[in-house]
């Protein structure tokens, strides 16, 4: 389909609302690549875009006009049900407000991706066990959401996002609501998936959240306004290292 | 198969996360199924004594009686009016005798009220005065002694058999047998008892009672020569109607009745009684599955209020679940087996409801009930339905939400 072994293929991309009968432009022509394996910061102020284009890219929903293909699909003339199961093959969702099910325990919520999995799933358990593992939260298997702290909860929502083996992990704003020690860790953990060959997209206002990644892109008024590699990429574990635990200040 | 178990797993979950809210809401289905599964055991209760009381008779029974019970709309036993001119007598017992053939026994029936009295005690029993065969037509079986014989009836002799509430009133545990007791001052032989018969399906002692020959009755006691019924038997049950009509024609005939007028006696068999009850129990049918419809209307509506309640609740979950590669149907389906399981259960905790109803007024009134699988199948049925169809409007708001509105619901 023409997209040269592109995870994320946008051309002339445009989003308008229908608002009552006045008509509210969100994007207004985006062109935009993601290759696969890559780490992209995705950032503007307020009322850029930035949002509309996230939903876009999470194919919760579609653009009124241009082309988006993710991994060969034409993201742009799915129907809903169609749209679902882009959701849940192709993308995983990192939120700020972290957005885990209460009543569910960790094994719960990791394993929902795998319940709207259209196909019978072998392994089923052993993916949950490994996904949860990988963030390290082994030991908090049974416990609910309100028994984990903020950190913890990012960690279940991250298990969550990779535990059926998408192509794009979409993370919008996912240290919005940690303390900076926290917040490191959860970037060094996308690090360590990126390096591992994840493909991520953080959506974020953080100058420095976006010094992790490898290429940083600039949205404004429904365009990209800019976009730059990384020059120095920070490393999380380096900082992490340097950086005083808030016990130690007790 | 294993996405429905987990969706009922769910439902349950949330249904247990608000224990006093869910009950509330299926309250509305445990009283209307409730109500119903235990009215219609009381129905069936009465449906059933009545068959019974029915069958104790006999199947086989026919009842002629005086006038023209269909013209004037009763049914039932006679009531005798003081004009009726049309009276039942002797020549229509022999004219039965004489012509049918779908007829085994035949037997005049006298019936009335008297005051039987030994030593210083008294009662007033229902008098039913027949002839030898009488019993045998009526069902009544003798526990002591013996019933009247023919001799006894040709000679109007002064007789009599007693009912088990009358031995007792009368005598207590002495043995009545060969005492003489005063029926309406005259003397009587107690020559029997009858046997326990209970009550009948009108509510009315049957054991009080005493029974002596039709001609004493006739001769001695009321002073009249006619009958208040007369009753005949069927050679079979499936021959019953065969032998009414069969009776119908013999009587027009002997008492000259032209053709095309009304017959002056009516001719009633038990199958016709039956017939009757099952009206009336059709009826009350009727009547409570209209009042389960408006208490399951009422529960139904109860369930759409709570679970559209709960979709708002929960929006920010079916953002999530959309999220992550929920389809809008799957959305409606947990939705919808949330609201079934709701009612499902309400309509079992009801039918448990309306089992200790009809065990209470089982042991503590005169009514009999009787649950069957028919009240429960229809009930559990109906609240499956109700579920169904008041779940799928808050469903379907739930499965059409827009995941990014819902994720960013508060």
């Amino acid at each position: 389909m023409g997209n040269n072994g592109l995870t994320i293929h946008i051309r002339e991309m445009k989003k308008i609302y229908r608002i009552g009968k006045i008509a509210v432009p969100a994007l207004i022509g985006v062109d935009l690549d993601i290759a696969s394996g890559e780490f992209v910061a995705i950032m503007g102020p307020s009322g850029s875009g930035k949002s509309t284009l996230m939903n876009i890219i999470g194919a919760l929903d579609i653009p009124t006009s241009g082309k988006y293909f993710l991994d060969d699909v034409d993201v742009g003339k799915l129907n809903d049900n169609e749209l679902a199961i882009i959701r849940n093959k192709k993308v995983g969702f990192v939120f700020q407000t972290f957005n885990l099910l209460s009543r569910e325990n960790v094994f719960g919520n990791v394993e929902l991706p795998l319940i709207y999995a259209k196909e019978r799933i072998r392994n089923k358990k052993q993916k949950i066990l490994d996904a949860i593992e990988s963030v390290g939260l082994t030991d908090w298997i049974r416990h609910r959401p309100n028994e984990l702290s903020g950190g913890q909860k990012q960690r279940v929502a991250i298990a969550r996002a990779l535990v059926n083996n998408p192509s794009i992990i979409l993370a919008d704003e996912p240290t919005g609501n940690l303390d900076s020690r926290t917040g490191e860790e959860i970037i060094g953990i996308f690090q360590k998936l990126n390096k591992a060959g994840k493909t991520i997209i953080i959506v974020t206002h953080e100058m420095d959240i976006a010094e992790h990644t490898q290429r940083t892109i600039f949205l404004r008024d429904g365009v990209i306004s800019g976009q730059e590699d990384v020059t120095e990429q920070l490393d999380a574990e380096e900082i992490l290292k340097k950086m005083p635990r808030l016990e130690d200040k007790l | 198969m294993r996405r429905l178990t987990e969706n009922i797993r769910i439902a349950f979950h949330s249904l247990l996360l608000n224990k006093s809210r869910s009950f509330l809401t299926m309250l509305g289905i445990i009283i209307g199924v409730g109500a119903v599964v235990a009215m219609l055991s009381i129905g069936a209760g009465a449906q059933e004594s009545v068959i019974s009381s029915v069958q104790d008779i006999g199947s086989n029974l026919i009842m002629i009686t005086p006038g023209n019970n269909e013209e004037e709309g009763q049914y039932g036993p006679p009531v005798m009016s003081a004009g009726d001119t049309a009276e039942l007598d002797i020549d229509d017992v022999k004219a039965i005798k004489r012509d049918a053939t779908l007829i085994t026994e035949v037997a005049p029936v006298v019936m009335g009220a008297g005051v039987v009295s030994y030593m210083n005690k008294n009662t007033q029993p229902q008098i039913f005065a027949s002839s030898e065969n009488g019993r045998s037509i009526y069902n009544m079986n003798i526990e002591k002694g013996k019933f009247y014989s023919r001799s006894a009836v040709s000679s109007s002799s002064n007789v009599v058999v007693l009912g088990q509430t009358v031995v007792k009133k009368l005598f207590g545990k002495i043995d009545p047998i060969g005492k003489i007791v005063k029926i309406n001052g005259h003397n009587f032989k107690v020559i029997g008892t009858l046997e326990s018969r209970g009550t009948d399906s009108f509510g009315n002692d049957q054991d009080n009672s005493i029974s002596i020959p039709v001609t004493t009755a006739q001769n001695k006691l009321f002073g009249s020569d006619s009958y208040t019924m007369i009753l005949a038997q069927s050679i079979n049950e499936e021959q019953i109607h065969a032998a009414s009509g069969e009776i119908e024609d013999i009587l027009r005939k002997s008492r000259n009745i032209r053709f095309g007028e009304k017959n002056d006696f009516t001719v009633q068999n038990q199958t016709q009684l039956l017939d009757v009850v099952s009206n009336i129990t059709n009826i009350f049918t009727v009547v409570i599955a209209g009042i389960a419809s408006i208490s399951l209307l009422v529960g139904g509506i109860g369930i759409m209020n709570i679970m559209l309640v709960s979709v708002t609740e929960r929006t920010r979950e079916i953002g999530i679940r959309k999220a992550i590669g929920a389809k809008n149907r799957d959305i409606l389906i947990q939705f919808l087996v949330e609201s079934i399981v709701l009612s499902i259960t309400g309509g079992i905790l009801g039918i448990l409801f309306a089992t200790l109803i009809a065990t209470i007024i089982n042991s503590f009134t005169v009514l009999e009930t009787s649950i069957n699988a028919f009240p429960i199948i229809i009930a559990l049925s109906f609240s499956t339905v109700v579920g169904l169809f008041f779940g799928i409007y808050p469903a379907m708001r739930a499965a059409r939400l827009n995941p990014i509105d819902a994720l960013r619901h508060e």
